[in-house]
């Protein structure tokens, strides 16, 4: 076998060092009647043999890197730089373990930290965990760690957080005895008289994303007066981190904790993961935020370096006191997000946001202009809502023209089964645009 | 080294920006006036040399599997076959929509399907959600179904039993999903004290979370007892497929009596650890625990592949469906060993640790010394009389060229304490431990003779030992 090294003559002068006589002895803790007699009945391919099997399932799928998504609903298809996939290719990067060596680690810890910073200052928050999973579970811990904030047990999540977060928030939650409060929507956005009612002294968190799933942007900041008023924690999720390239920062908002996906930072669609989940908070949270954290240091020489620290909260250390299970993440998502953050720059990603939205506002437009497709109008970033007649047809002509059709929002919305929720992302161009409006027309 | 940010220049930039050709629409009118930004976000301005180089030159401050020997316990730093990482970036792979209808996908489910096949073969389990994004995010999703059985029963169970032997994450896991952690003590031979079990396993207590081979790299030779014992009570028996290394095509956990468990695609099935993830931490369950899955799952009929949602599923643990391209990974490397190459995997992990063992015993005495499965725990106890801690022989291996291996883990008195946990794996050549083996020797004898040596190491790394009670007192998070 080619991934083992060892030959049997190898292995036999080992037995004879260890001072066995053969390999079942090694085995005599396992109880005889429990050891398999028989192989695995698995085949045995050559890599010439897997590569075309795995090559000839892959034509199952569509061809998809020529369909062009009018999809989003917290998968983006952003442009990825091959500079990106040739540094995460690297093997320094890709074949190591978690750096608990800092020594032998600067690599993977100075990119967690420099990722730290870019995020810091996209976002204005103190604190950033670099990696949670993917933006549902770090919603998740968001919420738990506004908990044990309040030591309060009610959370209020806005219509508009993304239907796989509220589920995987209500997954995390269902030991803790937490009452999960849903507010209403308006027009595209959440309703802030609806949240301002629910909240009550046993409240720990509302919970609003933005821009939210039907990419309309918030006013958190009002949100947040309301809710820091009112005694509560104000967590702001951000599924298209994208859009911090254009809008006013969480921070500036005082937002107390947020809850990213930055999968749009160079990273993949892969059918929905692995992404890249993200937290921040102000930093008087901090011994409260679960995760790996980078910090700068320095060694007996006086010379840089960057380690794990706040490393108390964790598991490894704290066992079942720690505020979260999670060691293993999205480590090499973290390499792939500085990257991609480094290459644009400053200017670099408020343009492409800029684009995004631009090109967004675009479709919306020129769609209208057909008369044949209405719908609420509310401030969105990439992403907006219409609906649609003739839903099946559409989404039909789509695919067969070359694009993913939008989300079917009848899926999460009951009441919403005529109305469909399209991106665009930087990926379409204006010929693309007027293709896709001239064929809708049709 | 500087930071990116240290290189920054106005005005540059690495990225090649398409056209604006929407000219006619106003940002002013897109942005409402709440949302407008105050300040600019100060990204680094750097072009695409620099940031090419940048990002190489701290490549080399890393090191990986492809550099040598990983012998981090409990860790299975194996090779990480080269085709795999190809096979998972295939275009119809890479970008597709988790949002595109499944009739548009059936080769990415049908992989996902297979996976979840060939993982019941190797393990005994009937059926396996592939949605959980590591280990510890699969003994959440576990104990979370554990906890949903018991609901569903009417039975209130609050208590989890835990080894004081466990990963860190079985104890963090329970107590996320609101069990109260009840430690059990190891015996004199290095397995969980069976008569400890008799007393605490109630009909409060939802059941065991079991390592087997344990953090001491101990088979338990009472499993069947022990599997009697916990369901007897009325309870469930959980394993923590971190160390599934050593079992292939040996032993299946779904034989002796595990209920259900999680597996690290990152460990035993090859796929990179990329620094610290992504993995996956795909979760198996026997028959009577299918319905609390994790929701969805994949299932065939009729030769199409589709998604199912189980009737009493715990939910979603996250957004979407798995780590794709960690699935591809692992069913194109348990297709490349086949059936009897998964067996002469796990032979060669545990002949490899046993060599080890062997050979450095005299050095450093084990927890236990007893033949051991794919990883051997030794302890550095003996050189504290020279004024040298388990830490210090760890860095100095450094200076050798090796990562050192897991150190202060597994601890637990009075066995286990200035642990190191070798695990080589079987990617390993006799000739390398051996250069492992003579390297620790050397390292004994450097601790005799002088300990300061190892006290100030490593010497030749890019940086020294780094000042941790700083970092958290004088907290400098981001530049």
């Amino acid at each position: 076998m080619r991934y083992i090294p060892n030959t049997k003559t190898d292995e036999e002068e080992m037995l004879k060092e260890i001072g066995v006589s053969s390999f079942n002895d090694l085995l005599k803790d396992i109880p005889e009647e429990v050891i398999l007699k028989k192989t695995l009945d698995i085949p045995t391919l050559s890599e010439e043999e897997l590569t075309e099997k795995i090559f000839k399932i892959s034509k199952k799928n569509l061809d998809f890197r020529f369909l062009k998504p009018l999809i989003g609903a917290g998968a983006y298809r952003h442009f990825v730089p091959e500079a990106v996939k040739a540094v995460i290719s690297r093997e320094e990067f890709y074949t190591s373990y978690t750096p608990y060596q800092p020594e032998i680690s600067q690599g993977n810890l100075q990119s967690m930290f420099e990722y730290q910073t870019h995020l810091s200052r996209l976002t204005g928050m103190d604190v950033i965990i670099p990696s949670i999973y993917d933006g549902a579970s770090a919603t998740a811990e968001a919420t738990l760690m506004a908990m044990r904030l309040t030591h309060k047990n009610k959370v209020i999540t806005s219509s508009l957080l993304h239907p796989h977060y509220l589920e995987t928030v209500r997954t995390y939650t269902a030991p803790h005895q937490t009452e999960i409060h849903i507010a209403e929507y308006k027009n595209g956005l959440s309703d802030l008289k609806s949240i301002e009612s629910m909240i009550d002294e046993n409240t720990a968190a509302v919970i609003v994303q933005s821009p939210n799933f039907f990419g309309g942007i918030e006013d958190i900041e009002s949100i947040a007066r309301i809710a820091h008023e009112k005694g509560t924690l104000i967590i702001q999720v951000i599924a298209e981190s994208l859009s911090l390239g254009l809008l006013k920062s969480p921070a500036e908002m005082d937002v107390d904790i947020i809850a990213g996906e930055a999968q749009s930072f160079g990273m993949d669609l892969n059918l929905g993961g692995p992404y890249n989940g993200y937290l921040g908070s102000k930093m008087k949270y901090i011994r409260q935020i679960p995760g790996r954290i980078a910090g700068e240091t320095t060694d007996k020489e006086g010379r840089r370096g960057y380690v794990m620290t706040f490393r108390a909260r964790e598991q490894d250390i704290r066992r079942e006191k720690a505020t979260s299970n999670i060691c293993s993440n999205h480590a090499l998502n973290i390499v792939a997000g500085n990257v991609y953050l480094s290459l644009l720059g400053k200017n670099g990603i408020k343009k492409i946001a800029e684009l995004n939205t631009k090109a967004t506002h675009y479709l919306r437009t020129k769609l209208i202009e057909t008369g044949k497709f209405s719908g609420f109008k509310y401030p969105f970033f990439n992403e907006f809502v219409l609906e649609v007649k003739d839903k099946e047809r559409i989404k039909d002509k789509l695919i067969n023209n070359g694009f993913i059709p939008p989300f079917d929002l009848g899926t999460y919305y009951p009441g919403l089964e005529g109305y469909m929720l399209f991106a665009v992302t930087e990926i379409l161009t204006k010929k693309d645009l007027d293709f896709i409006v001239n064929l809708l027309e049709r | 080294m500087k930071l990116i940010y240290e290189k920054s220049k106005k005005g540059r930039h690495g990225f090649s920006l398409p056209e604006d050709q929407f000219k006619e629409i106003n940002l002013k009118d897109c942005v409402p006036r709440y949302a407008k930004e105050k300040k600019e976000k100060e990204l680094p301005e750097v072009s695409e040399v620099e940031v090419i180089r940048h990002f190489t030159k701290l490549s080399k401050l890393n090191y990986g599997v492809d550099d040598g020997l990983y012998p981090l316990g409990s860790c299975t730093m194996k090779y990480n076959p080269k085709v795999n990482e190809k096979l998972a970036s295939i275009d119809n792979f890479l970008y597709a929509h988790p949002f595109t209808d499944e009739k548009y996908i059936q080769g990415s489910l049908q992989i996902m399907y297979e996976l979840g096949e060939l993982l019941s073969k190797i393990t005994g389990m009937d059926k396996f959600s592939l949605m959980p994004a590591a280990g510890a995010h699969g003994e959440l999703t576990g104990v979370l179904m554990i906890r949903k059985y018991f609901e569903d029963r009417g039975e209130k169970r609050h208590k989890m039993l835990i080894p004081d032997s466990a990963h860190g994450t079985n104890p963090a896991s329970s107590a996320m999903a609101g069990f109260k952690v009840v430690e059990v003590k190891s015996n004199e031979r290095g397995g969980v004290d069976i008569n400890e079990i008799e007393r605490l396993m109630d009909e409060d207590t939802a059941g065991l979370m079991l390592t087997n081979p344990n953090t001491v790299g101990l088979f338990d030779e009472n499993i069947l007892k022990i599997a009697k014992i916990v369901h007897s009570k009325g309870g469930l028996l959980y394993y923590d497929g971190a160390n599934l290394n050593a079992l292939l095509g040996i032993v299946r956990p779904g034989d002796i009596g595990f209920d259900v468990l999680h597996l690290n695609l990152h460990k035993t099935f090859s796929t990179p650890h990329g620094g610290g993830g992504p993995g996956a931490g795909v979760v198996g369950a026997k028959s009577h625990l299918v319905e609390f899955l994790p929701s969805p799952i994949v299932c065939t009929d009729d030769g199409k592949y589709f998604f199912e949602y189980p009737k009493k599923t715990i939910g979603r643990v996250r957004a979407f469906y798995a780590n794709f391209p960690v699935l591809v990974k692992a069913y194109a490397w348990i297709l490349s060993v086949g059936g009897k190459g998964l067996r002469q995997v796990s032979e060669a992990s545990i002949i490899n640790a046993n060599y080890i063992l062997a050979k450095l015993k005299k050095y450093y005495k084990p927890a236990y010394d007893r033949t051991c499965m794919h990883e051997c725990v030794l302890t550095g106890r003996e050189y504290k009389e020279y004024g040298v801690k388990t830490l210090d022989i760890a860095k100095r291996l450094m200076d050798y060229g090796f990562h050192p291996p897991t150190i202060y883990f597994p601890h637990f008195e009075p066995y286990a304490e200035e642990t190191i946990m070798v695990e080589p794996t079987e990617s390993e050549s006799k000739e390398t431990l051996d250069e492992f083996i003579n390297a620790m020797i050397k390292i004994a004898e450097e601790a005799k003779t002088k300990p300061d040596l190892l006290k100030e190491a490593p010497h030749n790394t890019p940086v020294g030992r780094l000042d941790e009670v700083k970092a958290v007192r004088e907290p400098k998070l981001h530049a």
